[in-house]
């Protein structure tokens, strides 16, 4: 590849090929895969006695039938593809960060944190507040556990995972304690004021601002990565730890950038999912999300650009799931199963290819 | 505090440890191999849906234990042929089965038995099999010689696993593989056979692991019932440093510490049963930062082997 590279202007046109056909395998992967998921699947619908096909239009119908469906299913993909940005960043620098989860939640609580609490501040103030902690609260999180992970030597997915499930904890520990509404029967904080509410991006529609937070996040994340000493950084540590040492980078300080910057984005994702959503916090409003981010990132081929799609994908497959489940009875769960297929065949062919990331 | 208030709290943190024990043990085979085991979690999940629909579709607790194994079994599988044969990166492939295993048991439970519905599906459970005499004895009879049957197989498990392991040449072999797959190799032994057939006992185990909450501790089924128990079953082995007996020490230790969070108000304890219920979670980060470097991996674990 590299002499292609090399000789290019001599030859720009085979050069020109062979880098779509580059660009084009991430993309015949991720297609492949899907399609496969999907049939497998489809066999699990008629073992459920119900006709594949019939549930697949009503999957496909209610994820795109009507704009209100485009709309849940744009706000669905919201938190994914921030989530998803920041796992591909760090799996990029082999950071395998699965702390996601945790890192959503303690942003969701650092946003709902302020909202709550800072009565009586002008609103315009509050609303962006709010936001950046919830990034801050992500960022503070994920970079405990790039401590431990540094300083101790422990392996990122024990860390991040245990930091889930107290993180979790803290948010049940906070909504039945300070933050909790009193006589609500469910572990949720009271409402937050109209004020503080994430602006909508139609009126009249749900749709929220917060898809455009997404999106700016990838197309910067693109940037940073492939344009930046940074991005340059953090792909050398992945590719070689040997050769990012004696280029003079330390990995230990990639590790924290890695993950500061994924918790960030996870953060935000929670606050956005508080303040946009849910308009409070609730116990379990995360549920999910890290895990299924974590096969977004890897079927976008880990590349921010690519992720855009790929939770778009998820975020409509969610939508349309739920509708398949009214019409046709056939259980939502199923969106789990294509899921976690999809990831194992993604993982199979990219380990298949070599493990080469791109 | 008096004795009987601590036999309960004690019997509580025993029968809290027992699936994370089960689901541990076999964990350490997959890792000891070269495999890490983060698809515990799922493994346990199908091994609790297998044994409930076996028991209740066969009407006999034997098939729905053979079913339970078998289920942890061919998860396992997935993982085996993924990371063996494609040089899948363990981590992500552990975690993919884990959401297959979620949506998997969710959805045969709601199409299979429940026509589009979550069902009910009400089994006996294990009963208990105290020991003749030994069982009389105060406390230690009760906690040691008053369990149910798989109480009795995880903990007694224990010695013939350690006995495999470190006294057996077969047992060398599995930990050669996991040290230096490429030496292992070259004495003889085939390193991918090796780890499948140690992912694939692991599962298992684990799939035993889920019918201990299904069959002997629940009597039914409901979805994502291990609750992140595989996880935990996972740092138990890191911090036992992949030797069954201090594996078993901390499971024990994870019981108690939830043993303790269920009951806050009895021992009117000042804190909230949400900030005990960190306590397992917090003491397994204590100690793998407590070990920091020194808690040896399995060399080759999470290396793909390349023969040749």
């Amino acid at each position: 590849m590299s002499a292609v590279a090399a000789e290019a202007p001599a030859r720009s046109a085979v050069g020109r090929l062979l880098d779509t056909a580059r660009h084009a395998q991430p993309l015949l992967r991720a297609l492949v895969s899907i399609a496969l998921a999907f049939v497998v699947t489809a066999m699990l619908i008629m073992i459920a006695g119900k006709n594949p096909l019939t549930a697949y239009y009503h999957l496909f119908a209610g994820a795109f039938g009507s704009w209100d469906r485009i709309i849940v299913g744009l706000n669905k993909t919201t938190p994914y593809l921030l989530c998803a940005v920041g796992i591909a960043l760090c799996f990029r620098g082999n950071v395998i960060n699965i702390g996601a989860e945790g890192q959503i939640a303690i942003g969701g609580l650092a946003a709902s944190a302020v909202a709550l609490f800072a009565g009586g501040w002008p609103a315009w103030l509050v609303l962006p507040l709010a936001i950046v902690a919830g990034a801050a609260g992500g960022a503070a999180w994920a970079g405990v556990s790039a401590a431990i992970r540094v300083t101790r030597g422990v392996h990122e997915v024990l860390v991040t995972l245990l930091m889930n499930f107290i993180a979790l904890l803290l948010v049940a520990e906070a909504l039945h304690g300070k933050m909790g509404e009193e006589g609500a029967g469910f572990p949720q904080s009271p409402l937050f004021e109209k004020a503080v509410w994430l602006p909508k991006l139609l009126s009249g529609t749900d749709l929220h601002s917060g898809i455009l937070f997404a999106v700016v996040a990838a197309l910067a994340a693109n940037f940073l990565l492939w344009r930046t000493t940074l991005g340059f950084r953090w792909r050398l540590v992945g590719a070689s730890l040997p050769a990012a040492r004696y280029a003079g980078v330390s990995p230990g300080k990639m590790v924290f950038s890695l993950m500061a910057t994924a918790g960030a984005l996870a953060g935000l994702a929670g606050a956005i999912e508080c303040l946009g959503v849910h308009y409070r916090l609730i116990e379990g409003f995360s549920a999910g999300f890290g895990f299924n981010a974590v096969a977004i990132a890897l079927m976008g081929a880990l590349n921010p650009l690519y992720v855009l799609p790929s939770a778009l994908f998820f975020g409509f497959l969610e939508t349309g799931a739920l509708a398949m489940q009214r019409q046709v009875g056939v259980p939502s769960s199923l969106v789990l199963v294509i899921q976690g297929l999809t990831m194992v065949f993604v993982l199979c062919a990219i380990g298949r290819s070599g493990g080469e990331k791109v | 505090m008096d004795a009987a208030v601590l036999a309960d709290f004690l019997a509580a943190s025993v029968r809290i440890a027992t699936p994370l024990l089960l689901a541990a043990l076999g964990g350490i085979l997959s890792e000891r191999a070269g495999t890490f085991a983060v698809g515990l979690e799922g493994q346990m999940l199908v091994g609790a849906f297998c044994g409930v629909i076996g028991t209740h579709f066969m009407a006999s607790v034997g098939m729905g234990l053979a079913a339970s194994a078998a289920g942890g079994m061919l998860l396992a599988l997935v993982v085996a042929v993924a990371t063996v044969k494609f040089r899948t990166e363990h981590m992500v492939t552990g975690l993919a089965v884990n959401i297959l295993a979620l949506g998997l048991t969710s959805f045969m439970l709601r199409a299979m038995v429940g026509g589009g519905h979550a069902p009910v599906i009400r089994v006996a459970t294990l009963e208990v099999q105290p020991v003749a005499f030994l069982s009389d004895l105060p406390l230690v009879g009760t906690l040691l010689f008053r369990q149910p049957p798989l109480t009795y197989f995880a903990f007694l498990i224990i010695v013939p696993m350690a006995l495999f392991l470190f006294r057996t040449r077969a047992g060398l072999t599995l930990r050669a593989v996991g040290e230096n797959p490429q030496a292992a190799f070259a004495a003889g032994a085939n390193p991918s056979r090796v780890r499948l057939a140690a992912i694939v006992a692991g599962g298992g185990f684990a799939g035993l692991a889920g019918a201990v909450l299904s069959l002997q501790q629940v009597g039914t089924f409901t979805d994502g019932m291990t609750s992140g128990r595989g996880y935990l079953a996972l740092a138990a082995i890191i911090v036992g440093r992949w030797m069954p007996a201090s594996t078993m020490v901390a499971c024990l230790v994870f019981g108690a510490a939830e043993a303790l969070s269920l009951r806050v108000q009895a021992f009117n304890l000042p804190v909230s049963s949400y900030v005990i219920q960190m306590l397992p979670y917090l003491a397994a980060l204590a100690v793998l930062a407590g070990l920091g470097r020194s808690a040896r991996l399995p060399a080759a674990i999470g290396q793909p082997f390349r023969p040749g």
